[in-house]
């Protein structure tokens, strides 16, 4: 469970360019449920998905995940969170060029110590989980739109988390690949993993998969539409 | 003033201390006056963010200071060939009024600031900054010291002048003489090595204790500044005769001469640093462990405790070497 009490995030805090991101967000996310943020560009939703996946810090209001509050952890412990209980799929998957698709699944995994070959294991598994296991000594820059998002969620699973977070994943993607992306997350949903996902895409919010809707604007929550389960 | 490299090196590098330690010091005003880990206030976030900058950057002026008495003291040493009638850094210190008093405050500033960063190392372990108010109450202590050291050095600096006559080592570390060094040079040799081993022995013995029940860390503390005291007037009335094998020859200066082999750094620096380790775990001994470190604590305190008796024995082995290895023959 993540929960956000009374939590704002404010950019350029006293500056003339000050903007309020996020006003006074009180949430609970449930683990094991498929939570999508909606809304339009500027709407925050980007910034609360930072805040929830410890890559931010709030300005004001605390988060704690499991109990235990982490938005005040020292850099190191946030790290260490990081790490630990999240995977990230970036908008742009953030893959890292130059690399192999198998040696970018197993780089999150590297601080952690495992045996190579493990590491290797792992990340082959999971390419295959994706249905990419194929390309895995192909070079990222050479993959479509659609085969680097499945790299990018492979990383983001190759530690185990518990909450997979990815911020518009489907934005460049035809409905084919759309479609592919939620059968993905099916299986995380059904391995007992929380996904947070930000969306403006009708596909994805109104997808069965989706357990939660939580509209935003301007920094506010403006709907919150608890799945009955 | 003399424009000498190390001169210029230690005034710099004590105004960037003095600045940073001011800068810190308003921070921990803010610290201790409105630091409430379970709020989520706009005010608790920013100083939780700050506290990181501010730590590191005075970890890193610390051990400058740290580095500075070392520079401080070698510099008085090297520079006692300019001035007539000095013979080591005692001739260099006592120059003018300022000397000794700018040592002693560096001595004060040392120990202080290897207490913060020691402190400082535990309270970053910790993911709920259980010590924050703790090491920001200390630096309040130390930001003065440090500002006073600075501006005494810089003084001391400021009236140096090579045309002055001083005083040799042999005339302040003589029995006869008055003040401390007096007192520091006529005690028996007997007596202070006795004094010394036993010391040192009850150190190990209590340091042994310290790792294993948290009573008796507090009184570790407490022992390594009273054990402090012990193994300067040891190295002040015999050890220092031992090395120099003559036995009215009592300057703790002289031993860092490279004559000597160096051997006053092999001794000091152990005996500094286990000290500063020791009235750390000393002072965190008294609080309660936090609940963050219910795990880590007692094994973080234990190798700070061992590091602290390690070397003390370093010390000790030091100077029953220098006991052993000596011409004199001051007991039997």
């Amino acid at each position: 469970m993540i929960e956000l009490d009374n939590v704002s995030k404010v950019y350029n805090e006293g500056r003339a360019n000050e903007v309020f991101a996020l006003r006074d967000i009180t949430l609970q996310i449930r683990a094991d449920q498929t939570t999508v943020l909606k809304g339009p560009s500027g709407s925050g939703k980007t910034t609360l998905l930072t805040l929830i996946g410890c890559l931010s810090r709030p300005t004001v209001g605390r988060i704690h995940l499991e109990g235990k509050m982490v938005s005040g952890l020292p850099e190191k412990f946030m790290t260490e969170i990081r790490r630990e209980k999240f995977g990230f799929v970036f908008q742009r998957f953030n893959l890292v060029r130059g690399l192999t698709v198998l040696e970018n699944v197993m780089l999150p995994a590297y601080p952690l110590g495992l045996k190579y070959s493990t590491l290797r294991d792992n990340a082959e598994r999971l390419l295959g989980d994706v249905e990419i296991a194929d390309k895995a000594g192909m070079k990222v820059e050479n993959l479509s739109g659609g085969e680097a998002q499945r790299v990018a969620i492979a990383r983001a699973l190759i530690n185990n988390p518990d909450y997979v977070i990815a911020d518009e994943p489907t934005a460049n993607l035809d409905t084919r690949l759309v479609g592919e992306f939620l059968k993905i997350v099916e299986k995380l949903r059904t391995e007992g993993k929380s996904v947070i996902i930000t969306s403006h895409d009708p596909r994805i919010w109104q997808a069965d998969v989706v357990d939660r809707v939580i509209g935003m604007e301007d920094g506010r929550v403006i709907e919150d539409g608890i799945a009955a389960t | 003033m003399i424009f000498h490299p190390p001169i210029l090196a230690l005034v710099l590098a004590s105004l960037i201390s003095a600045l940073t330690v001011l800068w810190a010091a308003w921070f921990a005003l803010r610290v201790l006056r409105h630091w409430q880990p379970s709020s989520g206030h706009a005010l608790q976030i920013n100083m939780e963010k700050r506290t990181y900058l501010v730590s590191t950057a005075l970890a890193f002026v610390l051990l400058l200071e740290l580095a500075s008495l070392l520079l401080f003291v070698s510099n008085a040493d090297q520079m006692s060939v300019m001035f007539v009638g000095a013979m080591c850094a005692v001739g260099t210190l006592n120059v003018n009024a300022y000397g000794i008093p700018a040592l002693l405050l560096k001595l004060a500033v040392f120990f202080v600031a290897l207490v913060w960063l020691v402190i400082n190392q535990i309270d970053n372990k910790a993911p709920d900054y259980p010590f924050t108010k703790l090491k920001y109450a200390i630096l309040l202590l130390l930001a003065p010291l440090v500002v006073v050291a600075a501006g005494t050095q810089l003084t001391y600096f400021l009236n140096l002048e090579t045309d002055t006559i001083t005083s040799c080592c042999s005339l302040a570390f003589i029995p006869e003489g008055g003040g401390v060094a007096a007192e520091l040079s006529s005690m028996p040799p007997k007596p202070a090595l006795i004094l010394l081993f036993g010391g040192l022995a009850a150190m190990v013995l209590l340091g042994l204790l310290a790792m294993r029940f948290r009573v008796a860390q507090a009184l570790y503390g407490l022992a390594s500044a009273v054990f402090f005291v012990i193994s300067i007037t040891a190295i002040v009335s015999v050890i220092s005769s031992y090395i120099y094998e003559q036995p009215h020859h009592h300057c703790p200066f002289d031993v860092i001469k490279p004559q000597f082999d160096y051997i006053g750094y092999w001794m000091y620096l152990p005996l500094f640093t286990a000290t500063g380790i020791g009235m750390a775990a000393g002072i965190l001994g008294l609080r309660r462990t936090p609940d963050s470190m219910a795990d880590s604590f007692a094994r973080l305190m234990k190798k700070r405790i061992a590091i602290s008796l390690g070397l003390y024995l370093l010390f000790g082995l030091v100077a029953l070497v220098a006991i052993l290895k000596s011409n004199l023959i001051l007991i039997g």
